[in-house]
């Protein structure tokens, strides 16, 4: 979120029914900020369930491929060695290690993904600005209106009767 | 549904989840307070801490000395022989490995079974497992003799054309525990990062908002963010449940898949799996318990985590009692004279007689005092088995590989074996150096999940209004 206006609540029910509100006055682009996360608020603010799963298991997949061409290419193409008569290639003993980079792999785009996808790292972002904006992970609830123009005052007021102790705004606008 | 408090029915509760969730967190602080005493551990520490951190800092040292000890002059200053190959070296990583699975377990088993209990332990026992890890690692690099050509163990082309072999459980090893240590740390990192941002918004001094903003990678809380680490923190522990389970069955494939008598044995992977999580929780509370009382945590850690980590203990213990006694029968009921002499004869009365029934004491007998619940939930005497447990799983896998060795199949070849100054400053210098780099975690992180606590009670206090 670069501009807008940020709305703070106490609890998370006041935040629900904030989010409620709001998008029943219109606002689409809405983002909630919490200490912790709050699973009923994703359905109200519209937001899609992660593909993140998919690209997991996609990665996962990769890793168990890559394990298999690594010890069938090095010990059954290139360098095969007769041991004791044993097949060059045989799955049984190459399973254990095809696991173990199924998991490095997935666990690795699982890790990565959620900072990848939330444009992460990032030394500075622009809400840390926000005047008392520190306490969205301590104990408030805040809802960011991401819009240039500034809020009307019925939409204030409605927060404020929701519950709403501050009142935000971000960006250079003047 | 109600249990008796005097049942000394120790499953019953790991089964019933009105038991389980009962009373994990107490007190009736706001989140706000809740934060600040969680902070309080790295913002105001207990002034004995920079002292033990400089004692175990000191003992530190030690492993070092010993370290370069062994590697300029070789892996002959240890008590090795042929054919007590292996000796305190692998003792020691297979003790620390096992030490590592109970992180891993707590955090991602009681994730998935949602057990809201892991909350206030997870954090502790993950950071237990890196640095078991990281003291196990040691170990078979330094065993390897010439230790700067570890990177042979990597598939890589080299000029000499050859290739690690992966039929053998050995290269196996390797995939195993550098994943588990790479996945045990990005669990580990990734739910430590809303932390790091409290720390961030909280900390009074500017370099250390500066310090652990720079950690915290710009977490800011949002709702899609939320999302999506609840979803990968999900699936990090749904690949680090059979992940748990690979790595202590693969180690115990190196001993399984050998010829040797007391080692070739089909039960090895989930002997070695129980006992690995049996003493991983030893040492969770072994550390937990001081801790707890020093940093006056009993609200957060309850009566309730000790009884229900008493029973896991408990429970695993008596896995390990049943794979003793499954091994013996086997061995006797296989027939195979070589394998009946060493379970039946050289284990109970050969030269190490001794560590055989210090484990069955330790191991069997001890931990049968945890069917009472008043020994579960009074720190000191849960304390007390730890500690038996701890010296019980050490001294079995000195057992394991030191009796099964040194008496093979030809009395010719029968070789005693005698641990040197080395070996026993290498052991106590990794326990050191664990205990630092413990000390150091408590010193600067929060150790106790501080969004995971709030978000816990708040679930805990709609179940109530539910009810």
């Amino acid at each position: 979120m670069r501009e807008g206006t940020l709305f703070e609540f106490e609890s998370p029910e006041q935040l629900l029914s904030a989010v409620v509100a709001l998008r029943a006055l219109g606002f689409a682009r809405l983002e909630a900020y919490t200490p912790y996360p709050v699973p009923e608020v994703d359905a109200k603010l519209g937001i899609p369930r992660t593909r993140i799963p998919i690209a997991v298991f996609v990665a996962a997949m990769v890793g168990c491929a890559v394990a298999f061409a690594i010890e069938w290419g090095t010990n059954a193409y290139d360098y095969p060695l007769d041991v004791g008569g044993r097949p060059v290639s045989s799955l049984p003993a190459d399973i254990p290690i095809m696991f173990e980079t199924t998991v490095l792999f997935g666990s690795l785009a699982a890790f990565l993904l959620v900072f990848v996808r939330a444009g992460l790292p990032r030394l500075h972002r622009p809400i840390f600005e926000v005047d008392g904006f520190e306490s969205a992970s301590i104990d408030r609830f805040w809802i960011g209106i991401e819009q240039s123009a500034p809020i009307e005052d019925a939409v204030r007021t409605a927060m404020t009767d929701l519950g709403a102790r501050t009142v935000r705004t971000l960006g250079s606008r003047p | 549904m109600t249990v008796a408090a005097s049942t000394p029915i120790a499953l019953r509760a790991l089964v019933d989840p009105d038991v389980a969730d009962e009373r994990v967190l107490l007190g009736t602080q706001s989140d706000a307070e809740l934060t600040d005493q969680l902070l309080g551990v790295v913002l105001h520490p207990p002034r004995w801490i920079s002292r033990a951190l400089v004692v175990t800092g000191f003992g530190s040292l030690f492993l070092f000395l010993a370290l370069a000890y062994t590697i300029t002059t070789g892996v002959g200053v240890w008590g090795n022989n042929i054919p007590v190959a292996w000796a305190f070296a692998i003792t020691n990583f297979v003790w620390w490995i096992g030490i590592g699975h109970a992180g891993t377990f707590i955090s991602a088993f009681l994730l998935l079974l949602e057990q809201k209990w892991r909350t206030s332990i997870n954090r502790f026992a993950e950071a237990m497992t890196l640095f078991a890890i990281v003291q196990a690692g040691l170990f078979p690099v330094l065993h390897m003799g010439r230790c700067w050509f570890f990177y042979w163990l990597v598939p890589y082309p080299s000029t000499m054309q050859v290739w690690p072999q992966f039929r053998s459980s050995l290269t196996w090893d390797v995939a195993a525990v550098s994943t588990y240590f790479s996945v045990s740390l990005m669990f580990w990192y990734l739910g430590l990062v809303p932390d790091l941002a409290v720390m961030r918004d909280r900390a009074p001094e500017r370099w250390r908002r500066r310090l652990y903003g720079l950690f915290a990678l710009g977490w800011s809380g949002s709702s899609r963010e939320w999302s999506r680490y609840r979803i990968a923190y999900g699936l990090l522990g749904g690949f680090a449940c059979p992940l748990v389970i690979s790595v202590h069955s693969i180690v115990s494939m190196d001993f399984a898949i050998a010829q040797l008598p007391g080692w070739h044995s089909l039960i090895f992977p989930p002997y070695f799996v129980a006992g690995a999580i049996y003493s991983g929780f030893a040492m969770v509370l072994t550390l937990m318990l001081p801790a707890r009382r020093i940093y006056r945590l009993e609200n957060v850690i309850t009566k309730n985590h000790l009884d229900n980590m008493g029973k896991m203990l408990l429970l695993t213990g008596c896995i390990v009692f049943y794979a003793y006694l499954c091994e013996e029968f086997i061995a006797w009921y296989g027939g195979d004279e070589f394998e009946m002499y060493t379970n039946l004869v050289a284990r109970p009365t050969g030269p190490y007689a001794m560590a055989f029934w210090t484990v069955i004491f330790c191991n069997c007998i001890a931990p049968q005092v945890l069917w009472w619940k008043k020994i579960r939930t009074t720190p000191a005497t849960l304390w007390t088995v730890t500690i038996f447990v701890q010296i019980g799983m050490w001294l079995e896998r000195y057992m394991l590989i030191v009796s099964s060795e040194s008496r093979d199949f030809l009395p010719s070849s029968w070789r005693l074996y005698r641990p040197s100054a080395v070996d026993l400053t290498l052991l106590l210098g990794t326990m050191s150096f664990f205990l630092f780099l413990f000390l150091l975690f408590l010193r600067c992180v929060p150790f106790i999940p501080i969004s995971e606590i709030k978000e816990t009670k708040r679930l805990l206090r709609e179940e109530v209004a539910h009810a």
